[in-house]
């Protein structure tokens, strides 16, 4: 999907405009923000977004998030173990010392 | 409050170099005279203006005058930005004020932070290409490469010039995909820097679009402030204006469009002549009884 994000005012308020009129082609809305189709007219509507406002509109091409195809084992084992862990109130970080789940610092460090 | 004061005088000067003053122009026995719309621009313009037009000299319209300045009796009246602007024309101020005075100075002084997107979409734009065609001479190698491969295997039954050309032809193809490759990777690392800087500029952005956004929430409270804060007195003029225009006849006494206007016209501080239609002043009993009512310069067209 091409998600399309507005810095300015008039920028905003032509999304909010292409938003409303061509529904179809909207996935998702928010604020100043909006998840378009990707087909050529969602295509279309972002390249005049950004022929109009240039650096006042951001855009994305997105891709749904596989956890088993774009994220490590590690990753994702951590996060389902946290996420069933005891008490709740357990930091992440103690939670995972002494275990084989990486510690936050090394996770901020590693790009996907 | 205003009528103790006589309303400011002006003087309009026609096309003709004809020169009118008064706190009252009565243009009403003058056919020649330029329309109404070019007079209310002429009062809004001030001072000269491009011949053949008409110009006014005298004190400029305060902030209600786009609510006030054009009295006739089928004209439109918004109540609310009437009332704000005339809130703003008396002074009234808010408790809103000086937060909006701050957010606005700071906004003033937000670098505009200009990115170059030019040179952005240049790059996007080589990176694509330098894909498509790293893309294509990947395909050409391939071919050539099977048509190599198939050469060599029927070594025996084949020219050896046919297959020398061959071999040379996927050579310089091969060559020229790896500079292409290079190109695309450059191409590509100029695209991610940039696109880096954009990132960072565009905090700036974030920051300025949510200072700006809390300027239009302080105006608007500043707006329903100043509404509020002229609302009874404002009330009280169309009454009083209501019963004035009453022997005037059904259209007008149930126009509360006009009256709204007539009544902020009264309350508006005296500056810059109001043009008023000959029905309105008839209406409101002549141009004697007029003055009176909206205790400001006129100028009857």
């Amino acid at each position: 999907m091409l998600l399309v994000v507005t810095y300015s005012r008039r920028a905003r308020e032509t999304l909010r405009n292409a938003c409303r009129a061509h529904e179809e082609t909207v996935v998702r809305r928010f604020g100043r923000a909006a998840l378009l189709r990707e087909t050529e007219y969602g295509a279309f509507l972002a390249c005049r977004l950004r022929e109009r406002h240039a650096a006042d509109v951001q855009i994305q091409r997105t891709e749904p998030f596989n956890e088993f195809a774009d994220a490590p084992d590690s990753v994702r084992e951590a996060a389902v173990a946290y996420e069933q862990r005891e008490s709740p109130n357990t930091p992440y970080d103690r939670f995972a010392a002494g275990t084989d789940h990486p510690p936050s610092a090394a996770m901020r460090e590693r790009d996907l | 409050m205003t009528a103790a004061t006589p309303p400011p005088s002006f003087t309009l000067v026609l096309p003709d170099d004809t020169q009118l003053s008064g706190p009252v122009v009565d243009l009403r026995g003058r056919p020649t005279a330029p329309p109404r719309s070019a007079l209310v621009r002429a009062v809004r313009a001030g001072g000269p203006v491009p011949e053949p037009a008409p110009a006014v000299l005298g004190p400029p319209p305060g902030p209600a005058h786009d609510h006030v300045g054009l009295l006739r009796t089928d004209r439109s009246f918004d109540r609310r930005a009437a009332l704000a602007a005339l809130a703003a024309a008396r002074g009234v101020q808010t408790p809103h004020d000086p937060a909006l005075a701050t957010a606005r100075r700071r906004l003033r002084a937000m670098s505009a932070s200009p990115l170059d997107t030019s040179e952005l979409r240049e790059a996007r734009r080589r990176a694509a290409e330098a894909g498509s065609q790293t893309e294509r001479l990947r395909e050409r190698v391939a071919t050539i490469r099977g048509r190599v491969t198939a050469l060599r295997a029927a070594n025996d039954d084949v020219d050896k010039r046919v297959l020398e050309d061959a071999e040379d032809s996927l050579a310089a193809a091969t060559r020229r995909l790896s500079e292409v490759s290079t190109r695309r990777v450059a191409a590509g690392q100029r695209l991610a820097l940039l696109e880096a800087r954009a990132r960072n500029a565009r905090d700036d952005r974030e920051r300025r679009l949510r200072l700006e956004d809390r300027i239009g929430n302080l105006e608007r409270a500043q707006r329903d402030a100043r509404v509020a804060a002229v609302a009874p007195a404002f009330a009280a003029a169309r009454d009083r204006i209501a019963t004035r225009v009453s022997t005037g006849g059904d259209t007008v006494s149930r126009s509360t469009a006009l009256t709204g206007a007539l009544a902020a016209g009264r309350l508006a501080p005296p500056r810059a002549p109001l043009v008023v239609a000959p029905d309105v002043v008839a209406f409101l009993g002549g141009v004697a009884a007029a003055a009176d009512a909206l205790a400001a310069p006129l100028l009857v067209r």
